[in-house]
């Protein structure tokens, strides 16, 4: 496949929050100062050239955006002020809104009125299903459970996770695709002849031989910490708390709504309620430290804020500060201060859940894991 | 060995050794030298110091020559391309002929080189010998040659302008000789210059104008040398001048400036010759730039592949200054501009040009100029793009790294390729009619395609079309057929044969700023020279002993200098009754370079070069070896 240069792209790449490549002059030092670029994948300077260029496909097929984990040092090593840190953000976002086929993902992250449009919607699409649809209001006590019965709620949970699931993971599969059809170093175009693609004719075997580094990837983020450096370690720990509470408290939601949204009151000690607070505490605390860290501009990570980042942030603060209080207002037995903030809860976690997970930050969640398996995959594939 | 006195007086040879701060005397003992000199026969002094370049080391001498201790010197010290003219000075201005003064280089040729007792050893050879030679030294007087206060000028660029004005401001006339019939040269084809940002056309016909104006030069135009005779001072130069065949769409008038071709002097009729003397001659015939192969690049394949003076022309010329830039009706939206087209070409990989040369050399200010163009075209065109495929970017003047960082800015595209995997212009098979096709080092070495509407090419400078006045001038060429000067950094204006200098870009490629650099050191030169109506030349040349001189001709048939050595007829009185006529040869020291060939050839040793006589070899060597 033939390389084009298209000079337009880095202007569109701007509106993901990709704003100074142009300043490359091409040193290398970002590069060369990265603790995780390696020989076979080495960046940023490789992408902040393919952005430069308006390279579309290589981008495309490039697994090293996903690889980085924005500890900033290149930023701010860069002698030209390219920031290749926040090309590299940008590039994450840009490549989410390729992957997605709906196009719903590029209109988020490029129009600030769909963004903040889209979530109303929802929110007022939730709202106005509970108003349509809830259940009888008792007022005397505080009966969640018939306002919104748990296993209506259940379903209703369950028939979300499908839909997200299906955008979700077609949207992984067209990664998977791209990521997989680029061809090894060792086969670039100049090598001569035709590259064959590597989304066919690696054994089975081999991807379930690495199906453990997935689950591994997935569950600690440790690549996260390989930058070395203590503030990133911080970062790291931060990154396994929020990410630890919303894992818990997406399957308390999903898969254990039964357990969880009960009007009897579980004793403190309970697993389901300590569960409960530890992951409420975990968002609030993570989300809290990121808004406050974006607020300063305390690190290079922190320095450039893309629309999106704020959304995700405030949309997962609200819920789970609203999260806490419908508990609160349970506690102190305020039956309709109950009802009203969770439907205010559910206005808030529905759209975080419906747009974040598919098409904007969540995406993360499965796709770094999943490139960083894939890229292990393709290195065995290649020994073998 | 030799008589004890000449001249009915004694050598009593002085010999200083300098420490020269340790650079010596850290690897020669020379209170060893000076004790072995002080034994030396003739030598009446022998002292050591450690700055004999220093005032008070030059001081050293000069009290041992007014005390009339000593009517010799030899100065053991540096190279004497250093401090030669310091010594000679020194010597005369205590009194004594600065000619009766030998060098010897114990720091380049000893301490520098070698190490301990074989050091002090060489030094103390080195010494004997120079002493040798300095008891036979005769005095010399500089060679003074009338000279006309008058220069020519060759090349109406702009740095002929700028030696001609800087000549004539001196108060020496100047005949300024242009080939063509327009003053300004390649400078008037261009458009802004790099750094200052002043526009060439405007200067080239300040420049002109000025010249115009300046009663004390006379411009030649359609006019080329085509005799030269005699010699620093007195050189006559034969100009052949033609009236520029007049074509119908030819309006202007002498003192208009004509964009892109220059400013137009008062115009010659019909075809004349004339000779006329002249003092000095300053070189300035300029360069011309690279002409593309057919095919190189696509050049002349597709009509979309341009050189970068046409593009700054028509940048000059594109009057609609839209968006978009235009070319021929046709709008530009991508520009490829590819670098070093012409220059540092390398054997094996680039094509030789006609007689199998190549371009070995950087012509230094393509790149800057590119940037320039590629900036302007951003600057007055948003829309259109530009690509710079380059091997090297050498932006090395002032202010030419800014127009990299201007560039770079306006998002221009930058793309690195190897010397032996150049950008393959071809076809486009898009909106665009070309595309450009590189290896792209900057990318990894990956090859990326770039469609373009224009491909620009950067093409460098070679040496001007002077072959002639090569010949006439007898000029040095160097191996990039450009001319070339004595030494580029001790005497980088001046050529072997004295009162001829160079100006500007007919001996490298250089900016209009150099040129103009360049042109006024060579006016400086060149006044210097004139100022004083007569020329000191070194007495180091050869000189006929008449008694010995049989007219062989020998001499004159080995000299490499034309006009240095002639044969003259002179009568011999040999009784009051009996005169006889024989052929002499005689030496026209303003022209003779004292290289010494002469002297080999002599079958009678008539000949011999003043202050490096047959003798005073026989003196050294015998000195060496007798060490």
């Amino acid at each position: 496949m033939k390389a084009v240069v298209d000079p337009d792209l880095l202007a569109s790449l701007e509106k993901f929050g990709v704003a100074d490549g142009a300043a490359c002059f091409n040193c290398g030092t970002c590069t060369a100062v990265c603790s995780l670029s390696s020989e076979a994948a080495a960046f940023p300077r490789k992408l902040v050239r393919y952005a430069q260029l308006g390279l579309r496909e290589k981008i495309m097929q490039s697994p090293e955006p996903w690889l980085c984990y924005y500890c900033g040092d290149c930023s701010e090593t860069c002698p030209r002020r390219a920031n290749p840190g926040e090309v590299m953000m940008g590039l994450r976002r840009y490549l989410t809104s390729r992957y997605d086929w709906t196009g719903i993902s590029r209109l988020f992250y490029t129009s600030k009125a769909f963004e903040v449009l889209s979530v109303l919607v929802v929110a007022a699409l939730v709202g106005a299903g509970f108003y349509a649809f809830h259940g009888p209001v008792v007022t005397e006590r505080v009966a969640l459970n018939v306002l919104a019965p748990n296993t209506v709620v259940e379903r209703l949970d369950l028939a979300l996770l499908a839909v997200l699931s299906l955008l979700l993971l077609s949207n992984a599969y067209r990664l998977f695709q791209a990521v997989m059809g680029n061809p090894s170093p060792e086969q670039r175009p100049d090598s001569g002849g035709r590259q064959p693609s590597l989304l066919h004719g690696i054994p089975l075997r081999v991807y379930l031989q690495e199906a453990k580094e997935l689950a591994f990837q997935f569950l600690t983020q440790s690549r996260f910490a390989a930058c070395g450096t203590k503030s990133q370690r911080t970062q790291w720990y931060v990154h396994l708390l929020v990410m630890s509470g919303y894992s818990i408290v997406f399957l308390l939601v999903v898969v254990g709504l039964r357990w969880f949204q009960t009007d009897k009151l579980y004793p403190l000690w309970h697993p389901v309620r300590l569960l409960g607070y530890y992951a409420t505490f975990a968002i609030l605390y993570g989300t809290t430290y990121a808004i406050l860290g974006r607020l300063r501009k305390s690190r290079a990570a922190y320095a450039h804020s893309h629309a999106s980042d704020w959304t995700f942030l405030i949309l997962l603060w609200l819920t789970a500060f609203t999260g806490i209080a419908v508990h609160a207002a349970r506690l102190l037995a305020m039956p309709l201060a109950t009802y009203l903030l969770y439907v205010i809860h559910l206005m808030i976690a529905v759209p975080m859940l419906l747009i974040e997970v598919p098409f904007a930050k969540w995406t993360h969640q499965l796709y770094r894991p999943l490139v960083l398996y894939l890229v292990k995959v393709k290195g065995n594939a290649r020994q073998s | 060995m030799t008589s004890e006195k000449r001249n009915g007086e004694t050598e009593r040879v002085g010999v200083y050794i300098c420490h020269c701060g340790g650079n010596i005397s850290d690897h020669v003992d020379v209170e060893k030298v000076a004790a072995h000199a002080q034994r030396l026969p003739g030598v009446a002094v022998a002292r050591t110091n450690m700055f004999m370049c220093s005032d008070p080391g030059q001081e050293l001498i000069q009290q041992d020559i007014r005390s009339g201790r000593i009517n010799r010197v030899v100065i053991a010290s540096c190279a004497p391309s250093l401090h030669e003219l310091t010594f000679r000075g020194a010597i005369k201005r205590a009194g004594l002929n600065p000619y009766l003064y030998e060098h010897a280089n114990i720091r380049e040729q000893v301490s520098w080189v070698h190490h301990g007792e074989p050091a002090t050893r060489k030094a103390a050879t080195l010494v004997a010998a120079a002493v040798a030679k300095a008891k036979v030294l005769e005095p010399l007087e500089p060679i003074r040659v009338e000279a006309r206060r008058h220069a020519t000028v060759i090349g109406g660029g702009v740095a002929g302008l700028r030696a001609a004005l800087d000549l004539a401001r001196r108060g020496i006339e100047v005949v300024l000789v242009e080939k063509s019939p327009f003053l300004g040269g390649m400078a008037a084809q261009l458009a802004t210059l790099s750094s200052s940002g002043k526009n060439a056309g405007e200067l080239i016909k300040a420049l002109a104008q000025a010249v115009h104006a300046e009663t004390r030069i006379g411009v030649c135009p359609g006019a080329e040398v085509i005799a030269c005779e005699g010699s620093v001072g007195n050189f006559s130069l034969t100009l052949e001048q033609r009236a520029p065949e007049r074509r119908p769409e030819w309006k202007h008038q002498p003192g208009d400036y004509v964009p892109f071709a220059g400013f137009v002097p008062a115009l010659p009729d019909g075809v004349q010759q004339f000779t006329f003397e002249t003092g000095a001659i300053v070189v300035a015939t300029g360069f011309q730039p690279y002409s593309p192969a057919i095919g190189e690049y696509g050049f002349r394949r597709y009509p979309e592949v341009i050189t970068l003076p046409q593009l700054i022309r028509s940048l000059a010329e594109d009057k609609a200054r839209g968006s978009r830039l235009v070319i021929a009706g046709k709008p530009i939206r991508r520009v490829a501009m590819i670098h070093c087209v012409g220059s540092r070409q390398i054997p094996g990989i680039h094509e030789p040009g006609e007689g199998g040369t190549l371009n070995e050399y950087c012509s230094r200010v393509c790149c800057a100029a590119a940037l320039q163009a590629a900036v302007a075209i951003r600057e007055s065109y948003p829309e259109t793009r530009v690509f710079e495929y380059y091997r090297d970017i050498r932006t090395y003047g002032r202010g030419q790294e800014e127009l990299y960082e201007q560039a770079s800015k306006k998002q221009v595209l930058f793309f690195r390729f190897e010397p032996e995997a150049p950008p393959r212009i071809e076809p486009g098979d898009g909106p665009h009619p070309l595309q450009v096709t590189v290896r792209d080092t900057l990318t990894f070495g990956e090859e990326v395609t770039a469609e373009v509407d224009l491909v620009v090419l950067a093409v460098g400078m070679e040496a001007g079309p002077v072959q002639a006045l090569v010949e006439k001038l007898r000029l040095p060429v160097g191996a990039d057929r450009f001319l070339q000067e004595v030494h580029p950094k001790l005497r980088p204006v001046e050529v072997a044969t004295a009162g001829i200098f160079l100006a500007g870009t007919c001996q490298a490629p250089m900016t209009v700023g150099e040129a103009c650099a360049a042109a006024q050191a060579a006016a400086a030169k060149t006044a210097a020279l004139l100022a004083g109506g007569s020329v000191e030349l070194d007495p180091f040349v050869a000189h006929v002993d008449p008694g010995r001189c049989d007219g062989s001709g020998a001499c004159l048939e080995a000299c490499p200098v034309k006009g240095a050595i002639a044969m003259l007829t002179v009568e011999n009185q040999v009784e009051i009754w009996w005169r006889i006529e024989r052929r002499q040869a005689r030496v026209n020291p303003a022209q003779c370079t004292g290289c010494g060939i002469c002297v080999a050839a002599c079958p009678r040793k008539a000949i011999n070069v003043n202050g490096w006589t047959l003798q005073q070899y026989e003196g050294m060597v015998d000195a060496i070896l007798e060490g």
